[in-house]
């Protein structure tokens, strides 16, 4: 175990490992990232980032194949992309598009490019590509009334009986999902001939903000997506070989002691962990019969 | 998105409780539309619709409309009716298809009745005031049912002093039994209905002007049952002052717009953030406040007539309402950055020719561009809330923040029977 106390001045409001797990970024508050580089059961604080106008709410790591990159976002409505070379981090790109606080980011696979989705407060969520020779313009869609809480990447997905051979004729299907302050969670789907991302799928559960949504990033036939809310529960949404309806399980029937705000699938995909208001971290995994049942609590 | 709706309408409203709020319109008093129509008209308007001239339902109403306010359990509705009377509306939602009916209609007050409001705590009462001689009364909802033909509401008691007319009503947010009224005098008035009278007169001297003010609006702090606002109505000076009513003498902070001149018509507080007030009035404009610090936080576009109502939608005060005189009710979002969309737009627009400049010009056009001005960033506390965030990374290890919110912990979870499986699979 790794404690790094007092990382920042303010409250702490994410903190990501990147792909190899050796460096953690955290953001806060205080207006500020921080990267740390992890070792065994040392840590060394590496930089700290600054250039946001408002707390960063989130930041997430670009696949180590277009470099070390990471993406962060605020309250003052901005995306700000940052890099490391020989070991010195600067800001290398900024994505101002939207009009409040984004509230979520993430990184696309990396199949896709460096492609970030981004949610906001002002209704819609974004979709940018960065390029070596700058952005390609976004594309922006009206997703929820009232705000967009989280979004999250579905994984890179083939769709079968295409010509796979040289990787060029192959059919991706790339979808996302939202969560809303109008209680719903969405789920978009990539349109070729439009080139934008349509609705797939509206689905109703909550009876209160949705704080965050998590896409299971295993690639089975099976989809898992779990979504938490104001409401004090956790839903998870299943749907069978990438096409028709949403199944709805109730993580468990009876509510949390508290708001759930956040929730990460374990990389493998099948050990959900949800944060709480209540400053408890719970585990939770699929049993053979699909029901959901606690995996643990990680003490405090 | 940013300014998420505009009825076209010189009316006052109010917000339903529902976190997807409802918004209640009713025909303003004082008003002639272009038609000089005396029709008034109760609207219902769905923020999820996007068809802004077409109201979920309506009703048509014998008298215009002074105030609105909506009941905390969302069942009713009652209206401050220009010819005296009060009139309350039932509101229900069956299968998610909303209908408004007119329950019954009360006329208790000698003049026009220009303030209802709904009491937060003990939620089947609400106030009403009136025109003439201070009349205040409160009303009971479980008793005004559509066949009650006889009913006398209560009065709160003994004034300390003559008051003329009422125009704003606030109940404490914390105590059933006490409200602060203002109107027509120099001083605003809190009274205590147990006590049945007037127990403290708030008055203040502007050390611009060396006179008493006229302070026509009131609001009580959504936690503190001591503190309550208070604004004034002269063009000179206006002030937002909030009192801490366990010295009454002087206000603890004076918050006076230095930008613009117009008396405040109107004042809500945050119910989810005291540190947010929003005030408007007769000087066309909304200004965010946070009453904590004094300090002025955004001022957003001007309109063209007084600001007579503004109001965050009290369970999503992301967003809030404001009326004006100018035939419009606007709902917007509090932030509304310039971001870089914006900015193409306005290169693109420089680059006009004169012909296209000519051809596209639109004063309304211009206004729903308006950016408003931010003096001072202020995160609302629904953003962010402390949570102890989780994220797994590479090698099962979980990260997260520990309890203080200020420290981070990795560890690697023991989670029964699945170790084996994370290891090879992450």
């Amino acid at each position: 175990m790794v404690a790094i106390t007092n990382a920042h001045n303010e409250l702490i409001h994410d903190a990501v490992l990147d792909y190899y797990g050796k460096r953690l970024a955290t953001c806060s508050s205080d207006k500020t990232i921080k990267i740390f580089e992890v070792e065994g059961e040392n840590y060394k604080l590496i930089d700290t980032l600054i250039g946001h106008e408002g707390p960063v709410w989130r930041v997430d790591w670009a696949h180590p194949k277009f470099g070390t990159i990471l993406a962060s976002c605020s309250y003052d409505g901005k995306v700000l992309i940052w890099k490391e070379e020989n070991g010195r981090w600067s800001q290398i790109a900024s994505h101002a598009v939207h009009s409040a606080s984004v509230n979520s980011i993430q990184w696309a696979p990396h199949e896709y490019g460096a492609v970030l989705l981004a949610a906001a407060s002002d209704g819609k969520v974004s979709v940018v590509e960065f390029k070596e020779n700058g952005t390609l313009s976004p594309i922006i869609i009206d997703a929820h009334a009232i705000g967009v809480n989280s979004a999250s990447w579905a994984p890179a997905t083939i769709i079968q009986g295409n010509n796979g051979g040289d990787g060029k004729n192959v059919d991706e299907l790339r979808r996302f999902v939202t969560g809303g302050a109008d209680n719903l969670v969405k789920v978009w789907k990539y349109n070729k001939e439009n080139s934008t991302y349509i609705l797939d799928d509206t689905l109703e559960g909550h009876s209160d903000w949705v704080r965050d949504v998590a896409w299971s990033p295993s690639v089975l036939l099976r989809s898992y997506l779990a979504s938490v809310s104001q409401d004090r529960s956790c839903i998870i949404w299943t749907q069978e070989d990438n096409e028709g309806p949403w199944k709805k399980t109730e993580l468990q029937q009876e509510k949390f002691p508290d708001v759930l705000w956040r929730a990460s699938w374990s990389l493998s995909g099948n050990i959900l962990a949800l944060s709480g208001g209540d400053n408890k971290v719970t585990l939770w995994k699929e049993n053979l019969e699909g029901n959901w049942e606690s995996a643990g609590e990680v003490e405090q | 998105m940013v300014k998420l709706a505009e009825y076209s309408r010189t009316a006052t409203f109010a917000w339903s409780h529902h976190k997807i709020p409802y918004l209640i319109t009713g025909t303003a008093s004082g008003t002639v539309d272009a038609n000089f129509s005396s029709d008034s008209t109760l609207e219902l308007w769905s923020l999820l619709s996007t068809d802004t001239n077409k109201p979920v339902t309506s009703l048509t109403t014998d008298a215009k409309f002074n105030d609105l306010d909506w009941s905390h359990t969302n069942d009713f509705i009652a209206g401050a009716l220009d010819n005296g009377k009060i009139e309350l509306f039932s509101f229900e939602k069956n299968s998610d298809i909303p209908s408004l009916k007119s329950i019954s209609q009360f006329a208790k007050h000698t003049g026009a009745t220009k303030v209802v409001r709904f009491n937060p705590k003990q939620t089947n009462l609400f106030a009403s005031g009136g025109s003439n001689n201070g009349e205040i009364f409160i009303w009971d909802v479980t008793k005004l049912t559509p066949t009650t033909k006889e009913y006398t509401p209560q009065a709160p008691g003994v004034p300390l002093s003559q008051i003329a007319e009422i125009t704003s009503l606030a109940w404490n947010k914390s105590l059933a039994h006490v409200f602060a009224s203002a109107g027509s005098t120099t001083h605003a008035s809190i009274w205590d209905l147990k006590a049945k009278k007037e127990v403290i007169h708030l008055n203040y001297t502007s050390p611009t002007t060396g006179l008493k003010p006229q302070l026509s609006v009131v609001e009580w702090h959504p936690m503190n049952s001591t503190r309550v606002a208070t604004a004034t109505g002269a063009d000179k000076d206006p002030s937002i002052l909030v009192w801490d009513l366990r010295n009454s003498n002087i206000p603890l902070q004076v918050m006076s717009q230095t930008q613009t001149q117009g008396g405040i018509l109107s004042l809500d507080w945050c119910s989810q953030d005291e540190s947010l007030m929003l005030a408007s009035g007769r000087d066309n404009t909304v200004t965010l406040w946070n009453p904590e610090t004094g300090k002025q936080l955004t001022t957003y576009p001007s309109r063209t007539n007084w600001c007579f109502k503004t109001q965050f939608a009290p369970e999503s005060p992301d967003i809030f309402a404001s009326a004006s005189f100018d035939s419009k009710i606007e709902v917007v979002t509090l932030q509304d950055l310039t971001n870089e969309l914006d900015k193409q737009e306005t290169v693109s627009k420089q680059s006009e020719s004169e012909a296209d400049f000519w051809n596209h010009v639109n004063q309304d056009d211009q206004h729903t561009k308006e950016k408003p001005i931010v003096w001072n960033a202020y995160t609302p506390k629904w953003y962010g809330a402390p949570s102890p965030a989780a994220h797994w990374g590479f090698g099962g290890k979980l990260v997260r923040i520990a309890q203080d919110g200020k420290s981070v912990i990795l560890e690697k979870p023991n989670v029964k029977g699945l170790e084996l499986n994370m290891e090879l699979n992450d």
